[in-house]
């Protein structure tokens, strides 16, 4: 396996020499180098990832009792969570103090594998929750860890949500292209488009959001990072080269257009990433780790693709399968205020699908290969999504912004 | 040899399905065992037609490869552009079409291809360096055979059930076979 040619072999056992060149090769911004220079330094170290549960109790209550200095706190029921692919999620119970009021509560532990099908920053991840917080449902960030010291791998802890991600039925283990029932559907579409909407307005820079690297407005400088990024992912993970892709690669550097007025894009905002209550309220937004400052544009050809899409009864494509494309562009605006340029549409959608292509074809088979994630078998197998997008990918660079939409979507 | 790898795959993932599945109350471990008792099934339907798709890709390069040297010419190139040629040239000699590849060992195959993929897409690359009518040229060449690549991609991982449009796709032994053959270009 992989191996058979010399850039094959530096991919698999990255020299110094080799790491600082594709750092200076691509631009990123400071934290995102930094854990994935991070990933690269340690992509040889021996042993696959294998995660104890009981050392890892042991450890996190270790890390609790010198967090808070409460040496007599409770804590116990450490469980993993089903759902997810790029993280190792656990629950836990705990009873501590909170400015001296007694307090008893169920956590989300977020923790990184030795490599994840994403690779991001928890600190990024826990000061974009901050910053959403009272702006759109999100869990509450207790405790965050952004180095391997405390538990062996980065990680956050936050409040755990109570609410449904998947309708009664669904089987989907991805969340993609996920079919929500028409009252069900009624009841989401509008609050789905609202956090959107609020997501894109909120007013960052009055957040601390430290971690992140602030585009000049009126420049490329925010697409330059983010094609920058899934760029430089692409040859770090890849296993084997792939001429569609490359080409894709170089029509998006060459069409780089300019964000006006950067805002925070969530980066993976869709159906299997929301919460909702009994009554049908969005409860919480989730999976914030691919949050970056940006164009809205990104967000908006990413939700929008056919490719998370569902068809309605009629067979009507559904946006998340919530509502129809139209109707959540057009409500988007009204909501939002922010223009929807055709043009730069079609420019996220080629690089959404260069971005899925990354993660399903490079990442994904890059850390079974490694061993390197408690869901080997679940990385090979979304191999299967990636060349779909590969499908796609070709499909819009051949017809261009005039063409065809693409009809492929995701069914697993 | 026995028994045969399609008995061994069907025997593991029927006692996944049977066995294994019905009794497993967590979870987090059903939807793993799932997903290994889907594996198997994909590998069912794939693991007897791999050398022959290799095979096919190394046939596919090498004549897109040769159609491309000849598109670029010699004139007007910059350096980069010449070094990637001679590499391509380097690797045709190693391995030249028609070569005798198929009587090799896979790993060598795969190698082969491989090469092939890095330095096509080192072209590709650098396609800006070239001058716009060979650049034009270029990319004309690369429609039809991206076409083909995915769609044999596609059906390649169409058992693994991502493809809304799956159904629509042609099995990858039509792909594949022509005839009861391997459906190898003139000159290979």
């Amino acid at each position: 396996m992989s191996g058979y040619t010399p850039t094959q072999r530096l991919r698999s056992a990255p020299t110094p020499e080799w790491i600082a060149g594709i750092r200076a090769r691509f631009p990123v911004e400071r934290t995102v180098d930094e854990v994935l220079t991070r990933k690269l330094t340690h992509r040889g170290d021996p042993g696959e990832h294998r995660t104890d549960v009981a050392v890892l109790a042991e450890r996190l209550l270790g890390y609790l009792h010198a967090t808070t200095g409460q040496p007599d706190l409770a804590f116990g029921g450490l469980r993993r969570l089903t759902g997810g692919a790029s993280k190792e999620q656990f629950t836990f119970d705990l009873r501590w103090r909170v400015d001296s009021e007694p307090t008893s509560r169920t956590l989300i532990l977020r923790m990184d594998p030795s490599e994840s099908i994403v690779e991001t920053h928890r600190l990024r991840e826990a000061q974009l929750l901050r910053a959403m917080h009272g702006v759109v449902p999100v869990p509450d960030v207790l405790w965050v860890e952004p180095t391997p010291d405390a538990l062996g791998h980065p990680f956050l802890v936050a409040g755990f949500v109570e609410g449904t991600v998947q309708p009664e039925g669904g089987d989907k283990a991805s969340g993609l292209g996920m079919y929500f029932p028409p009252p069900l559907r009624a009841a989401l579409k509008d609050q789905f488009v609202e956090h959107l909407a609020a997501i894109h307005t909120v007013d960052w820079a009055a957040h601390d959001l430290s971690a992140f690297d602030r585009p000049a407005p009126g420049t490329t400088e925010g697409n330059a990072w983010s094609l920058g990024t899934w760029e430089r992912i692409w040859h770090e993970d890849v296993l084997e080269d792939h001429p569609i892709v490359e080409r894709a690669a170089l029509w998006l550097r060459e069409h780089l257009p300019v964000v006006e007025r950067p805002v925070v894009v969530h980066g993976d905002y869709r159906s299997g990433n929301f919460m909702y209550t009994d009554d049908h309220r969005i409860n919480a937004v989730l999976d914030w780790e691919l949050a970056h400052l940006g164009d809205h544009h990104e967000d908006l050809a990413y939700t929008a693709s056919d490719i998370l899409g569902c068809p309605d009864e009629d067979g009507r494509t559904l946006v998340c399968g919530l509502l129809p494309r139209a109707e959540f562009l057009d409500r988007y605006q009204q909501l939002s205020g922010l223009p929807v340029d055709p043009e730069r549409l079609f420019y996220f959608e080629v690089l959404i699908y260069y971005k899925m292509v990354v993660i399903a074809v490079a990442t994904g088979r890059r850390v079974a290969h490694g061993r390197r994630t408690h869901l080997d078998a679940m990385m090979n197998l979304i191999s299967g999504f990636g060349y779909v997008a590969v499908s796609v990918l070709q499909r819009l660079l051949d017809t261009g912004p005039d063409g065809a939409r693409p009809p492929a979507r995701a069914a697993g | 040899m026995g028994p045969e790898f399609a008995q061994f795959l069907s025997g593991m993932r029927k006692t996944m399905e049977q066995v294994v599945l019905p009794n497993l109350s967590d979870r987090f471990a059903q939807e793993q065992a799932g997903i290994v008792a889907a594996t198997l099934g994909f590998l069912e339907q794939v693991h007897d037609k791999v050398f022959h798709y290799e095979l096919l890709e190394n046939d596919r390069y090498k004549l897109l490869l040769g159609q491309v040297l000849e598109v670029l010419g010699t004139d007007g190139l910059g350096d980069e552009v010449v070094v990637a040629m001679d590499a391509v040239r380097a690797h045709r000699a190693a391995d030249p079409p028609g070569s005798e590849v198929h009587l090799r060992p896979y790993h060598d195959l795969r190698a082969s291809n491989e090469t092939m993929k890095e330095q096509l897409c080192e072209l590709i690359r650098l396609q800006p360096r070239l001058p716009d009518r060979v650049r034009k040229a270029f990319d004309e060449l690369l429609r039809p055979f991206f076409h083909d690549l995915q769609l044999r991609e596609r059906s390649w991982v169409k058992p693994l059930g991502f493809d809304a449009s799956g159904a629509d796709l042609p099995e990858i032994d039509e792909l594949l076979y022509s005839g009861g053959r391997l459906r190898l270009s003139d000159g290979s």
